[in-house]
């Protein structure tokens, strides 16, 4: 049995593709009851899709074997839902009057609009926690707007420092970090609506922007702004007051010919460690220029020039464990498959392996914490569309005929593409 | 009504960024949070930028923004007196949160432990974890990034892998911990149970998404990263208006119906040169060139207000100055203004998430500045402090 911090809380997740979806599967490893509520008839455009795409081979639909939507539904129920259907509609009214917790993700209004907005379900459900996590927040000018991860980092300013130093300017990286910062602060969000709910009895409303639960997290780039108007450059993995601080090519390695390695040094110590691992103790010893701090900022090319040059001797790996057993920062920039080759992670037995019916054996990323005594465990492998429908509708009361005549309607659902 | 945490006693060990991260939410919803810091100040305080330059322990960016509403104590915890202290502070506290060196860490879980149940609910960070053959590495935001798979894929096909901006790693590792902290003490309201959490930072980045590890562990094959726009899923990635950049998420379905409405072309929704997997590639220029030709007469702003009228996932790239200046943060009031000692107004961002009178925003405190206050709470009296502190414990 999985952790039981969050035991005897039941919780409805209607959002799609990644912060809502690994928000709700935390909430589930933290031993809430949750019930994933998924798009029916339309399956969710992108962590769903109906073509192979990142589908694991095999039989089954491709819909129930792709990457995206197994890296984020774990320990949860599965129930599939019309909620344009007023059958539909009326599951999910019986479902608010019946659960602690209701996490929505569309655009702003659209839940309003299907009459299933705060006003409604809080006169269903007094003791309802309600969480809407539009990307924008659900008031403000960009009510209504649709957006990824990509879109929230681009109006926060962080896109514009985030590639190339130099390079082009429509060049940079794609990311979806809000995403990962959204599934955690919805966590924080749930636990404080509870909270409230404790102290006043009455259930509450949580708007959560996911810009605004990333925007705390830029305190720097803010501060350049506020505190001298300045915009800072791209600076790649620079750091102006650090040297060195980089990333190195590196003489290939687990992830393949295409190798790096950062190294990096905040203070003295650090510095002879990586000196020592370079071959070259005295790069730390006074009174040679690089030994202190000083003279290294004043020697930033030259001593990225040596790094890079230390970098190609050896494997990412094997540079980075010869500067650490020093006492020097590095890492390997892994690829996956380091997850794997990890001492470390084994060390850790951080990995799962988990049964699923269509995608098979599968090693999967572990749990963000471990918790004593009662760890967090994968009680239920990612959900098949509406694979506990009968089961859900059942404790809500609904008999096993009406399950059926909601299945007949297209109310409810357990197949996409039909 | 009160705050959520109100009333939850918190205390933070070690001074870093990932711990004072960690407790910051607690604190502004309420939590009352005491920071242990070395008498020299750790790495929060330390880390730019600073009000004209000018290194300052106390106005350094990230302590302003993550020691909001604490109270700060300054304690050497790594002598004898000063670990006596800090069990002190811990018995009478509902959370320890602790950055540490390992070794250091476990004499501080020591210590609680010794409370037995009835002591405090912990909360131990460690990039590795506190035990395995990294468990005593010196790390910091960038290799923690690296170790976390999330880098390689922040970058181009065979180009040098990039960070996020400075601690951006480490202040979701700091999250996760939040999201576990607040957990633990509602759990601990509910079943009695004195929980012990670590959270690791690796474990924290790798196992959340934004992380390509699933999709490349079911299929054994990686997406590639190519630079620019892609030819083929088109158009995802930046394009240029008449006064800068806009982000486009439209390639796949429904946003690229939308986006051909959106343009004035929505025969092209249905026509296969740009609809069929198969000859889509080879019709690229073709796209671009009409959609182009609709970025060339539109600010940024028009773009995004059009295509977003029309359901289209696109987002203007603003540099940060012009994200303060955004129609919907000032709106919303996304910032804030608080008045800090010593320094004047200074700007934050706001709350996380929005529940009616649950999120308020202090000054960071000086450092050291609580340490006699918090002492004198915990029964020390003024011929002790001025003991522990002529012995250097405390400052």
């Amino acid at each position: 049995m999985t952790s039981q911090l969050l035991a005897g809380i039941r919780a409805i997740d209607m959002t799609e593709v990644w912060a809502g979806p690994m928000g709700t599967s935390l909430l589930g490893d933290l031993g809430a009851d949750v019930i994933r509520l998924e798009s029916f008839p339309r399956p969710p455009a992108i962590s769903r899709p109906l073509r192979e795409g990142t589908a694991v081979p095999g039989d089954g639909p491709p819909y129930e074997r792709a990457g995206s939507h197994h890296m984020a539904n774990r320990n949860k129920r599965n129930i599939a839902v019309n909620i344009r259907d007023d059958a539909g509609a009326e599951v999910v009214r019986r479902l608010a009057s019946a659960v602690d917790v209701l996490i929505e993700g569309y655009s702003a209004g659209t839940i309003e609009g299907l009459g299933l907005g705060w006003e409604r379900l809080h006169a269903i459900n007094p003791r309802l926690v309600m969480i809407s996590m539009p990307g924008w927040g659900v008031d403000g000018p960009y009510r209504g707007y649709a957006t990824l991860g990509s879109g929230l980092d681009a109006t926060l300013g962080h896109m514009a420092v985030r590639g190339y130093p130099g390079g082009p300017e429509d060049q940079v990286p794609v990311m979806y970090h809000t995403d990962a910062t959204g599934a955690v602060g919805l966590v924080t969000a749930v636990v404080a609506g509870l909270l409230r709910r404790e102290e006043t009895g009455e259930g509450c409303f949580i708007d959560m922007s996911q810009a605004e639960a990333f925007a705390w997290q830029l305190p720097a780039l803010q501060a350049e702004w506020t505190m001298h108007r300045r915009l800072p450059p791209r600076l790649g993995n620079a750091d102006p007051h650090v040297v060195p601080h980089g990333c190195y090519r590196a003489a290939g390695g687990e992830a393949g010919a295409d190798a790096w390695v950062v190294i990096a040094a905040e203070n003295d110590v650090q510095w002879a460690g990586v000196a020592r691992a370079a071959g070259h103790p005295e790069w730390a010893e006074p009174p040679h220029p690089w030994a202190s701090v000083i003279g290294r900022l004043r020697s930033r090319a030259e001593i990225d020039a040596a790094l890079a040059a230390f970098a190609a001797t050896g494997t990412a790996e094997g540079v980075a464990h010869a500067v650490a057993e020093a006492g020097g920062i590095a890492a390997p920039v892994i690829f996956h498959i380091g997850l794997m080759t990890s001492p470390q992670i084994a060390h850790r037995d951080w990995l799962q392996t988990v049964d699923h019916r269509y995608a098979g054996t599968q090693t999967l990323a572990g749990f963000l914490w471990q918790v004593e005594p009662d760890a967090p465990s994968w009680d239920l492998a990612c959900g098949l569309v509406g694979e506990h429908n009968h089961e859900v509708l059942q404790e809500l009361g609904y008999s096993t005929d009406e399950v059926a005549a909601l299945l007949e309607r297209g109310a409810i659902g357990d197949r996409y593409g039909q | 009504m009160a705050q959520p945490f109100s009333g939850v006693r918190v205390v933070e060990v070690g001074g870093t960024v990932a711990v004072a991260g960690a407790t910051k939410s607690l604190s502004d919803y309420g939590a009352s949070v005491v920071a242990v810091e070395s008498r020299a100040g750790g790495e929060v305080r330390r880390l730019p930028p600073f009000p004209e330059d000018v290194p300052h322990l106390d106005r350094g960016a990230f302590h302003l923004a993550l020691n909001t509403g604490k109270r700060s104590v300054a304690l050497d915890h790594t002598s004898a007196s000063g670990l006596e202290v800090l069990g002190v502070l811990a018995a009478q506290s509902d959370l320890v949160v602790l950055h540490l060196p390992p070794g250091e860490a476990r004499r501080v879980l020591d210590v609680v432990a010794r409370l037995g149940d009835g002591g405090p609910i912990t909360v131990t960070l460690a990039v590795h974890g506190l035990d395995g053959p990294f468990a005593e590495r010196d790390e910091n935001d960038l290799s923690l990034f690296a170790w976390s798979n999330r880098m390689f894929r922040h970058s181009f096909d065979g180009q040098e892998p990039l960070r996020y901006s400075a601690q951006v790693a480490t202040l979701q590792w700091a999250s996760t911990a939040t999201a576990v902290a607040a957990s633990a003490i509602w759990g601990r309201r509910r079943d009695g149970v004195r929980r012990q959490i670590e959270v690791g930072g690796v474990e924290a980045l790798a196992g959340n998404v934004d992380n390509w590890f699933v999709p490349w562990s079911f299929t054994g094959a990686d997406t590639p990263r190519p630079a620019g726009l892609s030819r083929a899923v088109y158009p995802n990635g930046l394009l240029r208006a008449t006064d800068g950049y806009v982000s486009f998420f439209a390639a796949n379905e429904p946003f690229f119906s939308r986006l051909c409405r959106g343009i004035g072309h929505p025969e092209f929704a249905t026509d296969p040169r740009f609809t069929d997997p198969a000859q889509k590639p080879a019709h690229f220029d073709e796209f671009m060139g009409y959609l182009r030709e609709y970025l060339s007469t539109r600010t940024r702003n028009q773009v995004f207000l059009e295509l977003q009228s029309h359901g289209v996932m696109v987002a203007p790239v603003l540099d940060v100055g012009e994200s303060f200046e955004d129609a919907q943060a000032v709106a919303r009031g996304s910032y804030v203004r608080v008045q800090q000692p010593g320094m004047g107004e200074h700007t934050l961002a706001g709350p996380p998430f929005r529940l009616e009178g649950a999120w308020s925003v202090t000054p960071a405190p000086a450092l050291g500045e609580h340490t006699a206050a918090v002492l004198s709470e915990l029964g020390y009296s003024a011929e002790e402090q001025i003991a522990l502190f002529r012995a250097g414990v405390t400052g």
